[in-house]
């Protein structure tokens, strides 16, 4: 849970970043979409029933490696800061963390 | 607290999802999502003069009389508070063995809080990007929107896992589905 916590956080600096950061128009835009959106994921998955949910941020993550050289930003420190954000939401996706609820197979038992 | 010997918790799981102590939160979190969406349809449709900004300004008059928020015929924070209203009654329907012997309500109450949370976070992602601003009590409401989401669909797997085994046993899904006392009978 507490790695699902700290992508809440990375999620919310995202957010305000464009604000104390100097982002260009368009890495502005894509920080104030991607962050809410790392939130979104991160938050539900804080509880054990929905912590699959967890692995969309693998896709965030990625995306934020890539979004400043594909959508060409302006300034360097953006680059950097969605880089280093984008790698840290992907590690932190990766952690399942403890699981001490059983729900009888899961979402798995559903497809088996 | 030792709930194993509750005969409503579904086979193979720790505790009972559909047990009063697991929904009301989500009850208590869909009425205090009502309050803030009806407040806010109230300065929407006029009624409120001025609405509660404590952050950002302007921001929340932007947000609360953009393009967006009349896309429809009727105020979106008004569609927002229907959605919970429909999240408080999902919620309160039925008994504390409801995700097996009420599986529909389960499901329209799973259904029920997944879209609000979806359109939250579009909403939460529109105000900067299209208006460059942002509205705390519409960020309130997002965040307990997602709240939501966990806590219901404990019981939403529950249920879906309850019509799997009534599939196994070669027994009616429908029936089962709405709940026929017979078809539950048959089948824990």
């Amino acid at each position: 849970m507490w790695a699902q916590i700290i992508n809440v956080i990375l999620g919310l600096w995202l957010m305000v970043a464009p604000s104390v950061l100097s982002y260009d128009q368009t890495g502005s835009n894509n920080a104030h979409i991607i962050g809410p959106l790392v939130v979104t994921f991160a938050f539900v998955a804080c509880w054990e029933i929905t912590r699959p949910v967890r692995k969309v941020n693998f896709l965030s993550g990625a995306w934020l490696l890539a979004a400043p050289w594909l959508l060409g930003y302006s300034e360097t420190l953006p680059i950097l800061n969605d880089m280093v954000v984008g790698a840290l939401v992907i590690g932190f996706a990766w952690v399942e963390g403890k699981i001490t609820t059983s729900f009888g197979g899961g979402w798995k038992s559903l497809w088996t | 607290m030792n709930h194993n010997d509750d005969p409503q918790i579904p086979p193979d799981w720790s505790y009972n999802p559909s047990a009063w102590n697991q929904r009301i939160p989500i009850i208590v979190l869909a009425l205090g999502g009502m309050g803030i969406a009806t407040y806010l349809t109230l300065y929407q449709l006029r009624v409120l003069s001025s609405v509660w900004e404590p952050f950002f300004g302007d921001g929340s008059e932007k947000i609360l009389n953009s393009s967006v928020s009349r896309l429809l015929p009727i105020p979106d924070a008004a569609l927002g508070a229907i959605s919970y209203l429909v999240d408080v009654v999902s919620g309160i329907v039925g008994g504390t063995g409801r995700w097996r012997t009420m599986p529909w309500i389960v499901i329209v109450f799973g259904l029920a809080v997944g879209p609000l949370g979806v359109v939250s976070i579009v909403l939460v992602i529109l105000q900067p990007v299209l208006f460059d601003a942002w509205c705390t009590l519409c960020l309130s409401s997002a965040v307990i929107s997602l709240w939501m989401i966990g806590p219901a669909m404990d019981e939403m797997l529950a249920s879906l896992q309850y019509m799997k085994r009534v599939k196994k046993a070669n027994k009616s899904v429908w029936k089962a589905f709405w709940g026929n006392e017979k078809a539950i009978s048959q089948v824990h």
